[in-house]
């Protein structure tokens, strides 16, 4: 029962302590030896007094259960911390292992049984367990504890174990000697080692060795307790600390008791020899004084526990005093040990502080010592001893195991161990080292494995946070954005720039096949004929039309016929309508079966040409061959014949000749009977007239008679009967006519009868027919075959001229340029030429693109040697979308080249004529031409998606896009649309159909409305928004202060001065809006009405739409500020500056030459309304006609009557005319006073004022305005109109007259663009000039080498305009303009410009400009040859073609485009923009004149400089044999680079379609400039041979369309001006009576048209005499005015200037003609000849 | 008929990586709001301050607005964009503020966000500048869910308002 009960707390124990027990096996010592204890112990019970047995039995097991309390507690407490499974493992194993041990127990009981107390003696292996755990103090602390429980019931058994042993005593010493030398590995072991060999070497009793296994096992469950609970290790720690004294007690009790007992031993053998091993290894223990230390050290350290232990030590005293015999060998031990410590102790207690030293230097106040200094050794030492510094080496495992001799793995043993938190080696060994030095060597933290026992890594490997979806909405989504420098046009396909979008085109180009080229011999253009014609015969032999069409006529004739027989068969049972409708479809394969044939006969001719053709041409290609003596080409044809049967082909061509007769007789029989209807009609038609006439005769006879009669009786008879017979006489007369019409009636003619069929003939045409087109009969059938076969003669072997040819083949090189959007992408290798003229390149290449395809082309180029010639030049078609790399196919694409080649050798070249032979006749000419093979298609990505470019341009990026693409409306284009109601309407009016899926969303949208129920219902997104609005929407358009606020910040133009709103809106004026909202209404009926002005409406129209267009795209650049908009920085003065000024001071003063000093400008703002002025400055004018003399010229007379020169002048000193100069600028005039004779000096300022639209002195107001500055050369003509001669002495009363006699027309904007004008302007003075002359005595210009003609004519004025105060100009948006051009081209063009320009800042250079979309376009691009105008084919000669073109341009209107396009820079249009909009300035006309000029191919250059008074502009330069001719295209006039006179003054370059020329002469004036642009001296070309021209096409239009002026429109608007201008002539004169003189008109009328063909220059003498013939009586003083048309103002405008009607006298008459003459697209020349006359008395 | 003036300037801003700055501001409203005059939207100048930790604008912003309601008071929001020393611009942030709703001067401060790319796209943006950006700008002053979005602070725009009120009393609405 005890033995199982004490299994039983053995189990219990191995469930703790597992590792024990399930190493059976590891440690069998330990098993066999707690068997070999129960055994002795069972044993001992049988042999010991039962009483005392059970006694200690009782009280081990007593122990034993609170150890197992204890241990069930602790288990508890780990179960809760350690892992299910793992005690799930545990207790498994425990498991095993109990029902193991109890099988083992079982047995072993039994071998016990036998072997008895041998078998026990042979177990001294506690003493080696007991080493582990007495090699600590504690231990040892514990073991006598628990020792002192067993002493007593030890001791009792003494003798007997002592016996007991002795009885075997020769097999324990060597035991025990193995023991001690198993356990050497430690010095600390040596004592225990000695105290556990003392113990058996002094007990060696079984009772002793039990007692010790008690003990063992107690110590054992000692330490688990310890290393379990922490509250019980102070308790431990009490025990340990009153171990000592307890032991003091026990070792002076067991000293004296052992002395006795030792006496007893004495004898003993085995004694002796025990006594000499201890020794020695006391000895080894005793001098480790380090341990003795540590070993005091530690026991005393906790000094206040001391005397708890003390306490408690008081309270056990029982145990320690109830100890008796205690074992002496360990006391033994410890004597001798305690012995040192004594020492120690006693050394210890010295006093600290040595008095001695004290004592010798006596009791003084002070001493002196030395520095106590402790040598850094000692200090060491003494740290060393202090401190303890735990080791990072690591320990082996083995150390850290307790009792166990091997730690275990439970890891290995497939537990699952938890994973440890990751703790750094070195903390983990410093930690390690430092719990092995605690005093139970740290067992507690060690588990089995020798690692610390830690708890699992508490950190999941996997979050506990559930995982968050990574999908970003669309809303909150960010785009990666690249740092941008700049935005690209539109050309860039979207999104390439950002990487989203890669767009790739495969270019293919494989192989190239020449057709015909330059280096062909005869023998190739032979060859290559031979293969086409056989390639053509080929396809047709397959397509076979022959035989398909004559089983086509077969079919046909069989159902005809089949038809016809049906139609026999069923006459009578047919109605009228199925005959008919079964007649005309016989009629239509009649007709078919015609029509059938004559194909088949082409067809069949053209088989049997083509078989001939290439017979043919074998034959010559052998006869070539044999010239050559060689073979160049590998064709060879062979020809099949198929004879056939002779007798089958006759009866076959019989057949078809007869079938064919038979088919042309019906169809004669046909015709016939048609044609036999009409003659039978005819001839009756005839018979009748025949009748008729006969009839008609006979009647006309009698007639004629009976009429003779009635007049002779008309004679005799009264007058009564004449009436009557007057009646019949009259009647008859009217039917004599008609006899008579009868009669003379035409004949018909006799109708023919038609033909009777002959067949004979018939059948000799068809046979004709067929001999021609059909193989004859037993003609052999041929089947030509073309073959490669052939050899080629070796080079060698052939002729010289052939030899040479091959090499030059041989050295020939292809290469094909790629070029995408005129850009060279990539190009082909060069590649030789085959002697078979072909080329393969197979070559793919990717183009990745970002530009929007606009070309593909490729440029074929032949190599030959270094330089590379071009070929030719084709253009790839920008796939489909749908076409990509995979399903491409290879195109093949014709090319030729004009280029000619001609060769010495037998090459035939190209382009040049050549025959095949000497003998043959024909010449022919062949271009190299060729196929090249290739394909372009969109590229495809690894996973075979296409890179193609989306379709729309737009980028459909946000989701706003994307409702709009939900809107039906926006989707059929009617975003605007508001008006449902009309929608629908319109809807049900065009009966759309609803079916149709285009008009699906229409259907949805207007399907709620069908019902009409209701209002529809929206969702709102602001809801009750209207149920909080403070007023509604209508309020805020009835606010007129909103309005006008609004319409402030629009800038439009009424209110855009208005800086002032008033606060409330009753203080805003009712009328306010009136001119604004009549300018709308205004508007609104412009777009509607169209008048009288109507075509010329539509021009406005459309520069108003482009303008508008124009105006939004500049408007925002126009807002957009620059630095110098926003910085003003005045230069800083430096010293140069200084210099200069000081300089000025130095010169010489010249007062009588003032200089014009640079003003300050004034800005818009500080600007008072009234302030601005136009000073007009007049100096002088010279060689100003004079007025004929009155007596001389009586009427009115010309200035061109050259021979009647005015040599007799007014002797009397009555001036020849008295000039003045009136300027009038927005209907203020002012005058100089009047000058005297032609060339007067005036030296006068004039001031007017400038009126600017609404006051606003803007640059961009002002540019609009559109006024002109007109200065009117008048004579001042005093007339007397003193009536009564007797007053001339008292009486002045005159008249004073104005007569007109040129004026000068300046556009406002000119002036105000330039800032002032000065010079020397010629006067425009019209054609004829009534009354005037020029004074050729005088001479104006004067000058030597101008003709006398030219120079006598004009008339010059010098003056100088400018504005007071300066107003700042406009300046012209700076902005960079994107533009169509290579980027590099531009670049250059800019430095290439900068270049310019610094080297002659004042000329004017340009190499682009902005077309109306607002992109830059180089110049060139505008210049193309294009064809004049029809009318141009009238004139004669050269210069009149000139002279024409030039008038034509000069008609259509100049409007600056400051005014088109006011606030912006200088836009060009093309020719046909142009002409469409009828308007233009300098630059157009210039533009449009040189490719007049072009067109007429002339040479001609438009010059870009700078005139007067222009300013910048541009002139068309001619060359015309050497000449050089400057045209103004906006007059139309013609001046020679030599003339003085000339407006240009200073050329900046010349430019043509195919270049730029800079004018780089040191003088810019023309008239000493060199013209001819190829000295590189002079003129500094754009492309050069640096920068070849990369041949920039042309924007202009193909050609330019003209329609031929409206006739109707051109008189409507003559007589309209003709009314207007009487009417206003009468308006301004209101206060006098204007009589008009229809006859001076009317002759003026028939002068106008000429002066129109003369293109208003020169006018023939004796029109000029008539109109002074008729006039001879009046003073006649008259011009006219020619003006292009741009409106009825203008001309009214031009009249009124001047000044005819302001005569202010009643007897005069006027006369005004006017003559509109159109030309082509509405340019239209307007005449208008006013003049006046007054009667001379 | 109620009618706000709005004239200020946007004084500048400061806070910012760094002060080579420019700034696209707009101003978003209501539906029942109405601009009678003066520009929505607009964009500064670069201002690079050589010596000062802010760069200064002040851009001036003059608007004035006629609404039916108080839904939808205007509200100003920025785009901060800065400009390297290659003169290449990059966003640096966005940020949104009502306009005071009373009238006088206001001094007010808009502090910016910016997004904040993937890793890769923050390594990229060190080395090579640019930045993530919306893809739908009218987020800055939407209320919709933004709170998935990872942003960075960013500095701040400072604001100098005077804001005009007129006759919001006759509607009963006091400010």
């Amino acid at each position: 029962m005890e033995g199982r009960s004490r299994r039983r707390g053995r189990q219990k124990d191995q469930l703790l302590e597992r590792g024990e027990d399930v190493d059976g096996i590891s440690n069998p010592s330990m098993d066999s030896e707690t068997e070999a204890a129960y055994q002795t112990f069972s044993q001992t019970e049988g042999e010991s007094s039962a009483a005392e047995m059970a006694e200690e039995a009782a009280e081990a097991e007593h122990l034993v259960k609170d150890l197992k309390t204890r241990r069930r507690q602790r288990k508890k407490a780990l179960s809760k911390l350690t892992s299910p499974k793992e005690d799930v493992a545990g207790e498994l194993k425990s498991m095993r292992s109990t029902s193991r041990q109890r099988v083992e127990d079982t047995i072993r009981e039994e071998e016990m049984a036998t072997l008895s107390a041998e078998e026990t003696t042979t177990a001294p292996i506690p003493p080696a367990t007991e080493d582990g755990l007495a090699t600590l103090p504690t231990d040892e602390s514990i073991l006598p504890t628990e020792e002192e429980i067993k002493a007593t019931e030890a001791s009792k058994e003494e003798a007997e174990s002592i016996e007991r042993a002795e009885a075997a005593p020769s097999a324990e010493p060597p035991d025990t000697e193995r023991s001690t030398k198993e356990q050497p590995g430690t010095p600390r072991a040596a004592p225990t080692g000695a105290e556990a060999g003392s113990k058996p070497f002094g007990q060696s009793s079984m009772r002793a060795r039990m007692k010790e296994r008690l003990a063992k096992a107690k110590e054992e469950a000692e330490g688990e307790i310890e290393k379990e609970a922490r509250e019980e290790r102070d308790r431990q720690r009490s025990l340990r600390a009153q171990q000592p004294d307890s032991r003091y007690d026990a070792v002076t009790e067991a000293e004296l008791e052992r002395t006795t007992e030792e006496k007893q031993r004495q004898l003993r053998l085995r004694w002796e020899k025990r006594g000499q091993a201890p020794p020695s290894d006391k000895m080894t223990y005793m001098p480790t004084a380090e341990e003795a230390f540590d070993f005091f050290t530690r026991v005393w350290e906790p000094e206040p526990e001391e005397k708890k232990d003390e306490d408690k030590e008081e309270e056990e005293p029982k145990p320690s005093t109830s100890k008796t015999d205690a074992d002496e060998e360990e006391t033994e031990a410890r004597k001798e040990a305690k012995k040192d410590e004594d020492v120690e102790k006693a050394e210890d207690e010295k006093p600290l502080l040595d008095d001695a030293d004290y004592d010798e230097e006596g009791y003084g106040p002070t001493a002196v010592r030395r520095a106590n200094i402790t040598s850094p050794d000692k200090l060491q030492e003494a740290e060393d001893k202090l401190l303890f510094i735990p080791p990072l080496i690591a320990r082996p495992a083995s150390e850290k195991v307790q009792e166990q001799l091997e730690p275990r793995f439970l890891e290995e043993e497939g537990f699952y161990v938890g994973v440890r938190p990751a703790v750094s080696a070195r903390n983990k060994n410093k930690m390690e080292n430092r719990l092995l030095r605690e005093p139970d060597k740290g067992k507690q933290w060690f588990g089995e494995d020798g690692e610390m026992i830690v708890f699992p890594d508490p950190l999941r490997p996997t979050p506990s946070r559930p995982p968050m979806p990574e999908e970003v909405e669309p809303y909150l989504e960010t785009v990666f954005k690249k740092a941008v420098m700049r935005e690209f046009d539109s050309r860039y396909i979207d999104g390439v720039l950002d990487g989203s979008g890669r767009y790739q085109l495969d270019v293919d180009v494989n192989s190239i096949m020449f057709t015909h080229h330059h280096l062909f011999s005869r023998e190739h253009v032979l060859a290559t004929r031979l293969t086409q014609l056989f390639t053509q015969y080929t396809q047709r032999r397959s397509k076979n039309m022959v035989n398909f069409l004559t089983d086509k006529l077969r079919a046909l004739k069989s159902s005809s016929l089949h038809l016809q027989e049906y139609i026999l068969g069923h006459k009578g049972e047919m109605s009228v309508v199925d005959r008919t409708n079964y007649e005309k479809r016989l009629q239509d394969y009649k007709f078919e079966i015609r029509q059938t044939r004559s194909v088949r006969d082409r067809e069949e001719q053209m088989d049997r040409s083509l078989i001939k053709n290439i017979i043919r041409t074998w034959k010559e290609l052998r006869s070539v061959r044999e010239q050559q003596h060689c073979t160049n080409t590998p064709v060879k044809l062979q020809i099949l014949k198929e004879t056939v049967d002779k007798a089958q082909d006759e009866t076959q061509w019989q057949m078809d000749l007869e079938d064919e007769v038979e088919e042309a007789r019906e169809e004669h029989a046909d015709n016939y009977a048609r044609k036999m209807l009409i003659c039978n009609e005819q001839m009756e038609k005839w018979e009748k007239q025949q009748a008729a006439k006969r009839d008609a005769e006979k009647k006309l006879k009698t007639g004629r008679r009976g009429s003779k009669a009635s007049k002779a009786s008309k004679g005799s008879k009264g007058s009564k009967q004449g009436s009557r017979t007057d009646l019949q006489d009259e009647l008859g007369e009217a039917e004599m006519e008609r006899y008579q019409e009868i009669l003379n009636e035409e004949d018909l003619p006799k109708p023919d009868a038609p033909e009777e069929f002959d067949e004979n003939a018939a059948r000799d045409q068809i046979k004709a027919k067929f001999m021609s087109i059909r193989r004859r009969p037993g003609e052999a059938k041929l089947y030509p075959e073309l073959s490669n076969t052939m050899t080629v003669t070796p080079t060698s072997d052939c002729p010289r001229g052939e030899q040479n040819r091959r090499e030059e083949v041989s050295r020939c090189k292809l290469f094909v340029k790629v070029l995408f959007n005129n850009k060279e992408v990539s190009r082909t290798g060069n590649r030789p030429l085959s002697q078979e003229f072909r080329v393969t390149f197979g070559q793919i290449y990717n183009l990745r693109i970002v530009q929007w395809p606009e070309s593909i082309k490729f440029q074929i180029y032949e190599t030959q040697g270094l330089s590379a010639r071009f070929l030719a030049e084709l253009y790839a078609a920008i796939p489909e979308a749908s076409v990509t790399s995979q399903s491409v196919q290879l195109e093949e694409m014709e090319f030729s080249s004009d280029e000619k080649l001609e060769f010495g050798h037998d090459a035939v070249g190209s382009g040049v004529p050549f025959k095949f032979d000497a003998t043959a006749s024909i010449l022919v000419t062949l271009m190299t031409s060729g196929t090249i093979s290739t394909s372009v298609a969109w590229g495809v990505n690894e996973d075979g998606q296409p890179l193609v470019p989306p379709v729309s341009q737009s980028s459909v990026t946000n989701l706003f896009a994307a409702m709009k693409k939900m809107d039906p409306l926006a989707a059929i284009g009617a975003t605007g649309v508001v008006n449902m109601e009309k929608l629908s309407k319109w809807f049900q009016e065009s009966r759309l159909d609803p079916n149709d899926p285009a008009n699906a969303d229409l259907i949805y949208l207007l399907g709620s409305r069908s019902g009409e129920s209701g209002p529809r219902e929206f969702f709102r997104l602001e809801q009750l928004q209207e149920e909080f609005d403070l007023c509604s929407e209508a309020d805020f358009a009835a606010n007129r202060r909103f309005q006008m606020l609004s319409l402030r910040d629009r800038e439009v133009a009424e209110f855009r001065t208005a800086k002032m709103v008033p606060p409330f809106e009753r203080e805003i004026p009712r009328d306010a809006f009136a001119e604004y909202e009549r300018k709308q209404r205004e508007e609104d009926r412009q777009k509607q009405i169209d008048d009288l002005e109507g075509v010329r409406q539509a021009h406005s129209r459309y520069v108003q739409k482009i303008r508008e267009q124009v105006i939004m795209r500049f408007r925002l650049a126009s807002h957009q500020k620059r630095l110098e908009d926003m910085v003003v920085e005045e230069a800083v003065p430096n010293i140069a500056m200084l210099g200069i000024s000081l300089m000025r001071l130095s010169e010489p003063r010249r007062p009588l030459k003032p200089l014009r000093k640079e003003r300050k400008k004034v800005t818009a703002q500080a600007i008072k309304g009234d302030e601005v002025r136009i000073l007009v400055n007049i100096i002088r004018a010279t060689n100003i006609p004079i007025r004929k003399s009155q007596s001389l010229a009586a009427g009115g007379t010309t200035t061109r009557e050259l021979d009647r020169k005015p040599t007799i002048r007014n002797i009397a000193g009555e001036t020849m005319v008295h000039p003045y100069v009136e300027v009038m600028f927005q209907r203020n005039t002012v005058r100089t006073s009047a000058g005297d004779g032609p060339n007067p000096s005036f030296n006068e300022e004039l001031e007017l004022p400038l009126k600017a639209p609404n006051d606003d002195f803007s640059p961009n107001a002002l540019q609009g305005v559109q006024d002109y500055i007109y200065l009117n050369l008048f004579d001042e003509v005093v007339v007397d109109i003193l009536e009564d001669d007797r007053e001339r002495e008292t009486a002045v009363h005159q008249r004073l007259e104005k007569k007109w006699l040129g004026n000068i027309r300046i556009p406002f904007s000119t002036i105000y663009l330039n800032g002032k004008i000065d010079g020397t302007f010629r006067i425009s003075t019209p054609a004829v000039l009534l009354g005037y002359t020029y004074d050729h005595t005088q001479g104006g210009g004067g000058d030597a080498d101008m003709p006398m003609e030219q120079s006598e004519e004009i008339t010059f004025l010098s003056l100088f305009i400018t504005i007071e105060p300066p107003l700042i100009q406009p300046e012209a948006v700076k902005e960079r303009f994107d533009t169509n051009e290579d980027e590099k081209l531009m670049q250059f063009a800019e430095r290439w410009q900068e270049d310019l320009q610094s080297l002659h800042p004042r000329r004017h250079y340009k190499t682009s400009v902005i077309d109306v979309n607002g992109k830059n376009v180089f110049l060139t691009r505008y210049f193309k040859a294009l064809k004049p105008p029809p009318e141009i084919e009238g004139k004669a000669n050269e210069t009149q073609q000139n002279d024409f073109a030039a008038r034509y341009v000069s008609l259509i209107p100049f409007v600056s485009d400051s005014v088109v396009f006011p606030g912006l820079c200088d836009i060009w249009s093309t020719c046909d923009q142009f002409l469409q909009m009828l308007a233009g300035d300098e630059e157009e006309h210039a533009v449009l004149l040189t490719n007049l000029f072009l067109g007429l191919g002339r040479k001609a250059y438009l010059l870009l400089g700078s005139a007067i008074p222009e300013g910048t502009t541009a002139y068309v330069l001619t060359e015309d044999s050497g000449e050089y001719y400057i045209w103004n295209s906006a007059t139309g006039k013609r001046y020679s680079v030599h003339d003085n006179y000339c407006p240009l003054q200073s050329v900046g370059c010349l430019v043509n379609n195919e270049n730029v020329w800079a004018n780089v002469h040191q003088y810019e004036k023309p008239s000493q400039m060199d013209f001819n642009v190829n000295s590189t001296a002079s003129w500094r070309p754009f492309f050069g041979r640096s920068n070849p021209s990369p041949g920039l096409g042309s924007i202009q239009p193909e050609a330019l369309i003209y329609h031929s002026p409206n006739k109707n429109y051109v008189l409507d608007l003559q007589e309209k001006i003709e009314q207007m201008l009487k009417n206003k002539i009468m308006e301004w004169r209101s206060r006098y009576i204007t009589r008009w003189n229809r006859h001076c008109t009317q002759i003026m009328r028939r002068l106008l048209p000429k002066l129109e063909e003369n293109c208003g220059c020169a006018m023939e003498q004796q029109d000029l005499g008539e109109l002074e013939e008729s006039f001879r009586s009046y003073k006649v003083s008259g011009f006219p005015v020619n003006v292009p048309f741009v409106d009825l103002n203008t001309i009214v405008e031009a009249v009124f200037s001047t000044g005819v009607h302001s005569q202010e006298t009643s007897d005069i008459e006027f006369a005004l003609a006017v003559y509109v003459h159109g030309y082509s697209n509405n340019v239209l020349s307007i005449w208008i000849y006013v003049a006046s006359l007054v009667r001379l008395r | 008929m109620a009618e706000v003036h709005v004239i200020g300037q946007i004084v500048g801003a400061s806070g910012f990586p760094d002060h080579s700055l420019f700034c696209k501001w707009g101003i978003n409203t209501g539906g029942a709001w109405k601009i009678l005059a003066g520009l929505r939207e607009g964009q500064t100048q670069v201002d690079n301050p050589q010596n000062h930790e802010a760069a200064f604008f002040g851009h001036p912003i003059d608007i004035h607005f006629a609404t039916k309601g108080i839904q939808g008071w205007p509200r100003i929001h920025f785009q901060v964009w800065h400009q390297d020393q290659f003169g290449r611009n990059e966003l640096y942030g966005y940020g949104f503020c009502h306009i005071p709703t009373s009238p006088g001067t206001h001094e007010i401060d808009c502090p910016t966000w910016r997004p904040t790319g993937s890793f890769m796209e923050t390594v990229s943006q060190h080395f090579l500048g640019g930045g993530p950006q919306l893809k739908n700008p009218d987020l800055i002053y939407s209320g919709a869910d933004r709170y998935r979005l990872h942003t960075i602070a960013m500095g701040k725009v400072h604001l100098r308002l005077g804001v005009i009120l007129r006759n919001f009393d006759k509607f009963g609405i006091e400010c």
